[in-house]
């Protein structure tokens, strides 16, 4: 793996949890996009045997500190859409990117509710959460992801 | 793909389990939250660097003009300010005297700390913002904070550089209060709304009416006290149930407030143990 592409990779998941931190108008967070999973997904995608399961851990921890949730929550969210990606690796593969986003688009509702399932197993004040809108929109920018992400990396790795 | 990834995957989501239960009942794992922050802060910093630039524009963008209107309107303000300062000196003495008299030391005025929010909470469903200053500046877990019209919430998350701040809003939050007026005390809880809270276990006979402010008590040993933090709107009671329905405004400007100020007071603010707490339930 060459250098830039490793750096690129490392300027994609600067770049998403600066966006997920980005400060919007209220009415704008309804709309905010999965950044950092979005970005995970053309990782695993683009390099399936550098980036694997391992992820999880640095990419949950640093997500659930930012996002203020209990610690280890979104490392269940992120090992679950690695695993699900590596499981539907082939067939990602093929769809095209509209496809891709369909995937994607169950994929996070999916995690949604075991975001809170996983709270409401341990506490029992666990919040509602928002299942479509989150899920909806980042399936929308799938395509823009895999355009700006997986083709440049795809570019980049072969010269 | 591995062959054993499924079981892999499993013994990630038990272990991330362990941890979110030990992060839920103990503090221990406080320390490596904090550690962690120091990886998330760069980002952080970055997300706000739009929100200062165009600060920054607006300011150097501003006419002369305007400027000299504002500086005049400030320094009228602060004539205005200046005169009550004077009066609040002898104010202050006098009360040290009497409290004095009472052998009770309490100190008037706290030291503060000037902080702005760097993002809102996008969880609909709760009331926190994050504020750029954080355990580097002496920030504490259960830290007053304040605004320029009144309290405003407290810390409940300390980073590096950050921290995190529940507001006085939000439903899990509740805050001993009384009436300015007469003294009465009452708990304020938050109704998830930003304009309102609400007072419960109020009997019906309790002399609290609408336009009453509501200042801090100081009794829950966390905020303290003699702070607005919110004014009476509504006072309703039911024949035959035995408490009021009362409803407040917070006086803080919740979703407008950018800058803010972080308390120190040696009463205020220490958070009991939790082992305190939960013996009486």
């Amino acid at each position: 793996m060459k250098l830039q592409v490793i750096v690129y990779v490392f300027i994609m998941l600067f770049v998403a949890f600066v966006l997920e931190h980005l400060p919007l108008p209220d009415v704008l967070y309804l709309f905010q996009p999965a950044w950092v999973m979005l970005v995970v997904t053309a990782m695993v995608l683009f390099a399936p045997n550098i980036f694997g399961l391992w992820l999880a851990l640095p990419v949950g921890l640093m997500l659930d500190v930012e996002q203020g949730t209990l610690l280890g929550l979104h490392v269940i969210l992120v090992a679950f859409h690695i695993f699900v990606l590596q499981l539907l690796y082939r067939r990602m593969y093929l769809f095209n990117v509209l496809q891709q986003a369909g995937v994607l688009f169950v994929m996070i509702m999916g995690e949604q509710i075991i975001h809170y399932w996983a709270v409401a197993v341990l506490r029992e004040d666990a919040r509602p959460v928002l299942l479509v809108m989150p899920a909806l929109f980042t399936a929308v920018l799938w395509p823009w992801i895999y355009v700006v992400g997986y083709r440049t990396l795809r570019r980049l790795e072969r010269g | 793909m591995h062959p054993l990834q499924g079981q892999r995957v499993a013994v990630i989501v038990v272990l991330a389990m362990l941890l979110m239960w030990a992060d839920d009942q103990y503090d221990w794992l406080k320390p490596v939250r904090y550690v962690i922050g120091y990886a998330v802060a760069p980002a952080q910093k970055a997300a706000v660097v739009p929100l200062s630039v165009a600060e920054w524009l607006g300011d150097s963008a501003s006419l002369r003009r305007e400027l000299l209107k504002e500086n005049k309107q400030l320094a009228a303000r602060n004539f205005i300010l200046e005169r009550k300062a004077q009066r609040m000196a002898s104010l202050e003495a006098e009360n040290m005297e009497l409290r004095d008299l009472l052998s009770a030391s309490d100190q008037v005025d706290d030291r503060v700390l000037v902080t702005s929010v760097t993002a809102v909470d996008p969880d609909p469903f709760t009331q926190q913002i994050l504020i750029d200053k954080g355990g580097s500046d002496g920030v504490f877990i259960g830290q007053p904070i304040l605004d320029a019209h009144g309290l405003l919430g407290q810390v409940i998350e300390v980073l590096p550089f950050s921290s995190r701040v529940l507001m006085i809003a939000d439903t899990n939050h509740a805050i001993p209060v009384q009436v300015n007026r007469n003294g009465v005390r009452a708990i304020a809880t938050g109704t998830g709304s930003l304009t309102e809270l609400e007072l419960i276990y109020v009997p019906n006979t309790a002399d609290i009416r609408e336009g009453d402010m509501l200042v801090s008590s100081g009794l829950g040993g966390r905020y303290p006290k003699g702070y607005p933090v919110a004014t009476v709107t509504h006072v309703e009671n039911v024949p035959g149930q035995s408490f009021a329905t009362v409803k407040a405004e917070p006086t803080a400007k919740l979703d407008r407030s950018r800058h803010l100020l972080l308390v120190f007071t040696d009463k205020a603010a220490r958070v009991p143990p939790v082992a305190l707490w939960k013996e009486g339930q």
